[in-house]
């Protein structure tokens, strides 16, 4: 009878067990942890000690003037790079060189990078930079992080649409923000749709001597051009800019500027402009070479976008250019076959300011409008035909087919993004494995650092069917856009070359010396780890005597040619501060204007006996 | 004359004479210091003529205990080291083609003394750099000895010191010189 009871309650159980095991129970879920595809998030951006990561994201730092470069995926912040901005803790803006480089700003408008392309991929070789706040271009060099030179474009009023490049780095392209007058002239805002003109510089970058050229401009109606892209494969010689205020309202913008339900995309033929301004076509307008691409046939069209378009980005296989409007919320498909087609059979609705205008039925291929999906801004691509989307006013990233249209996915952002940057988003041959949100609000995402918060990134996965949002991080202000680039593509040089044959350069300690040129003090030094050598001859080689009122050149050599090695070199009450990274030579110049003694030390901590690394500069009384 | 090596012998004596003077092209011996920052050494590599590696960093370094300067020009044996191999080149074939028992035998002893000197000049120097510190380097260190082979701790540096393909190559050539002895014994 115990027996019995005992067998059923026992058998109960089991069969109670069985159906619990069959019915709940996720088999799949071993074998699937094990297989690691459920990876967590945490340990989908850990990069363990001796790892590096997979690339490298160039941000630009907006009005800070500077570059921000981070790891992806681990989004570790690994170098902040100075391009506009002078920067004390490497010498920026202080050494000779670099000085003459800023030109006397202390600052830029940095918006979009641009990474140097061969046939429509990161090259990897150099960085440009634009800056909207002074009409500047910059290229840094990616080989050692340094930006190498500075252009300043006449004419222009904010290149806020550029820079992109070409599909072989033949032209970095700035098309202008605000419309302006040319050649600095004064012209009554009255006289704004006469007198104002929108213009797009086109500059050439010479690798080799690492020096920019302004090739020609071209001038525009007095629209505000707001981001633009250049075409690729088939598109190759075109380049594409959204408008807007084609009302040419000169007051109170975001109304006036937003009454037209049409504003337009630009196409303008750059090979077609090259051939004429080497034929002589052009006038000569405060030193550039201004080219009307409304005089040659087939150099300009319109094509009609709903109103206030933001970014247009082609596509990477080259055959269509999207739109996204910024407040006619959806993204628009264009053909370039179609464009081509259309140009070809002159299909025009219209003429705007001698432009012709495409008929939008004939150039469309499709408006893409997510329900409720507000602002969108930009557009990213991966490598299985999607587009990705920001959306400032809904914060999210949409995901959808290029082909079909047909939204695939949504995902909320942490706020407010402007532009997101996928893994090589922006090539012929995008990666399709992060894209990272560059947003404008970070809110209470953070520790609280007063009234002011940081800006936020937010990292993505896109590598799945689903989008994965991973983590947010914090940023600096103010970030617009980045680019994301292999590492395998970036070849960096950790020491400069020994080159004996240097200008300035001294590499024995015994060949450190001063010398004077009428009230010129030359002082041709070397540091090494861990003292100066100004003047190898004298009893105290690290002190230097000049006269009030010399001018006085600090000539140094960082001799240590040691990876990680890099001295630096503060005057007290000077108001001086720069580098030397190991194996090159940089100079410091400055009027010895006031008369004392004025230590000088190594800034930068360079080894065991850095504090020992010091010198006296005597300045003689008049 | 009497010949008395074996065809064996003279190939064996013609190897070693050729080995001997390949050793001008291949790094003799060598030390390596590892340090945290480091981790993946420092060299210094002695071929015959020149010194090689990382040089100037390990004198910028060594600057900091005091120890001379490392250089070619601070190394005399550098400038008539080929000329010794070359020697020894020369003589190796030389009894090869006499064929004579008793030159071998003074060339071995030879080899066996300039192996000794060599040995002894490297221990020299190797003494002359620890022991002889500069007084007034910034940090003060014991005066040390590091050893031709072996490993040895200075500071925050661990060296190896070790023979390198050069090296190893006299020996083959030792060997080599040997051989028609016991292939040329009285039987």
């Amino acid at each position: 009878m115990t027996t019995k009871r005992i067998i059923s309650a026992v058998l109960g159980i089991v069969a109670g067990l069985l159906v619990a095991v069959v019915f709940f129970a996720d088999f799949n879920q071993a074998s699937e942890n094990a297989s690691g595809d459920l990876k967590s998030k945490a340990e989908k951006v850990y990069v363990p000690y001796g790892e590096l990561d997979e690339y490298y994201m160039m941000s630009s730092g907006g009005h800070s003037g500077q570059l921000f470069v981070y790891g992806i995926p681990s989004m570790r912040k690994i170098r902040t790079v100075p391009i506009f901005t002078p920067d004390p803790a490497t010498g920026y803006g202080y050494s000779k060189e670099t000085k003459e480089m800023l030109g006397g700003f202390t600052w830029g408008d940095f918006h979009h990078p641009a990474i140097s392309e061969t046939a429509g991929d990161y090259d990897g070789e150099f960085l440009f930079a634009n800056d909207v706040g002074n009409n500047r271009v910059a290229a840094v060099d990616l080989s050692t992080f340094t930006t190498v030179d500075i252009m300043s474009l006449p004419n222009m009023g904010g290149p806020h649409a550029g820079v992109f490049v070409t599909e072989n780095t033949e032209y970095i392209a700035l098309p202008t923000r605000f419309a302006r007058p040319l050649d600095n002239k004064y012209a009554d805002l009255d006289k704004y749709e006469e007198e104002y003109k929108g213009v797009v510089s086109m500059t050439t970058f010479d690798k080799e001597t690492k020096k920019f050229d302004l090739a020609y401009q071209i001038v525009l109606p007095p629209w505000s051009y707001d981001l633009s892209d250049a075409g690729k494969k088939m598109s190759g010689d075109w380049i594409v800019m959204t408008t807007y205020n084609s009302e040419f309202a000169t007051t109170n913008l975001e109304i006036n500027a937003s009454q037209n339900d049409r504003d337009y995309i630009v196409l303008v033929n750059w090979k077609k402009l090259e051939e004429e301004v080497a034929a002589g076509n052009y006038h000569d307008v405060n030193g550039a070479k201004m080219i009307d691409p409304r005089d040659h046939k087939g150099a300009i069209y319109a094509v009609p976008v709903a109103k206030s378009p933001h970014g247009v980005d082609v596509t990477p296989d080259g055959t269509r250019y999207i739109a996204a409007g910024k407040l006619a919320p959806m993204m628009t498909v264009f053909s370039f076959e179609k464009t081509f087609e259309a140009i070809e059979k002159e299909d025009f609705t219209d003429e705007k300011f001698g432009i012709p205008v495409l008929s939008y039925e004939s150039v469309m291929e499709r408006e893409v409008d997510p329900p409720g999906a507000l602002g969108p801004l930009h557009t990213q691509f991966d490598d299985k035909g999607n587009a990705y989307n920001t959306m400032f006013i809904s914060s999210e990233i949409v995901k959808w087919n290029i082909e079909t249209g047909e939204v695939i996915d949504r995902t909320p952002s942490y706020f407010s993004p402007g532009h997101a940057a996928a893994a090589e988003g922006d090539t012929v041959s995008p990666d399709g494995k992060w894209l990272v949100s560059l947003n404008k609000i970070s809110k209470d995402n953070f520790l609280s650092v007063g009234p002011s918060h940081p800006e936020s990134m937010d990292l993505i996965d896109i590598s799945g069917e689903k989008m994965e949002h991973i983590m947010a991080v914090p940023v600096d202000p103010e970030p617009h856009y980045a680019q994301i680039v292999h590492r395998d593509k970036i070849k960096t040089v950790t020491v400069y070359e020994k080159d004996e044959n240097r200008e300035n350069s001294v590499w024995k300690q015994e060949d450190a010396r001063v010398e004077r040129k009428g009230d010129e003090v030359h002082v041709y030094g070397i540091a090494m780890r861990s003292r100066f050598i100004f003047d190898a001859q004298s009893d105290r080689p690290d002190a230097v005597t000049v006269k009030e009122g010399d001018r006085v050149f600090f000539h140094l050599t960082n001799i240590d040619l040691d990876q990680d090695i890099t001295h630096g070199f503060g005057i007290n009450e000077y108001d001086l501060n720069f580098e030397v990274q190991p194996g090159q030579t940089s100079t410091l110049e400055f009027v010895a204007d006031k008369a004392g003694v004025y230590p000088i030390y190594c800034t930068n901590f360079c080894s065991a006996l850095h504090q020992e690394m010091s010198g006296y500069l005597l300045v003689e009384p008049k | 004359m009497k010949r008395n090596l074996s065809n064996a012998s003279v190939i064996s004596l013609i190897t070693a004479a050729i080995i001997t003077v390949s050793t001008l092209f291949v790094p003799w011996w060598g030390m390596k210091f590892y340090a945290p920052q480091y981790p993946e050494g420092l060299d210094i590599i002695v071929y015959p003529s020149t010194l090689a590696g990382d040089i100037d960093i390990v004198n910028s370094l060594n600057h900091y205990i005091g120890m001379a300067i490392f250089s070619n020009e601070s190394f005399p044996e550098l400038q008539w080291m080929p000329y010794i191999v070359i020697a020894f080149f020369v003589l190796i074939l030389i009894v090869a083609l006499l064929r004579r028992k008793s030159f071998l035998y003074g060339l071995i002893a030879l080899f066996v003394i300039g192996g000794i000197i060599g040995i002894w000049d490297m221990y020299r120097w190797l003494k002359e750099f620890g022991t002889n510190l500069d007084p007034m380097a910034p940090i003060e260190l014991e005066p040390f000895i590091p050893p031709i082979i072996g490993e040895n701790t200075i500071a925050n540096f661990v060296t190896h010191s070790y023979f390198l393909f050069g090296g190893y190559l006299l020996v083959l050539v030792f060997i080599l010189l040997v051989f028609p002895l016991w292939k040329d014994r009285a039987k």
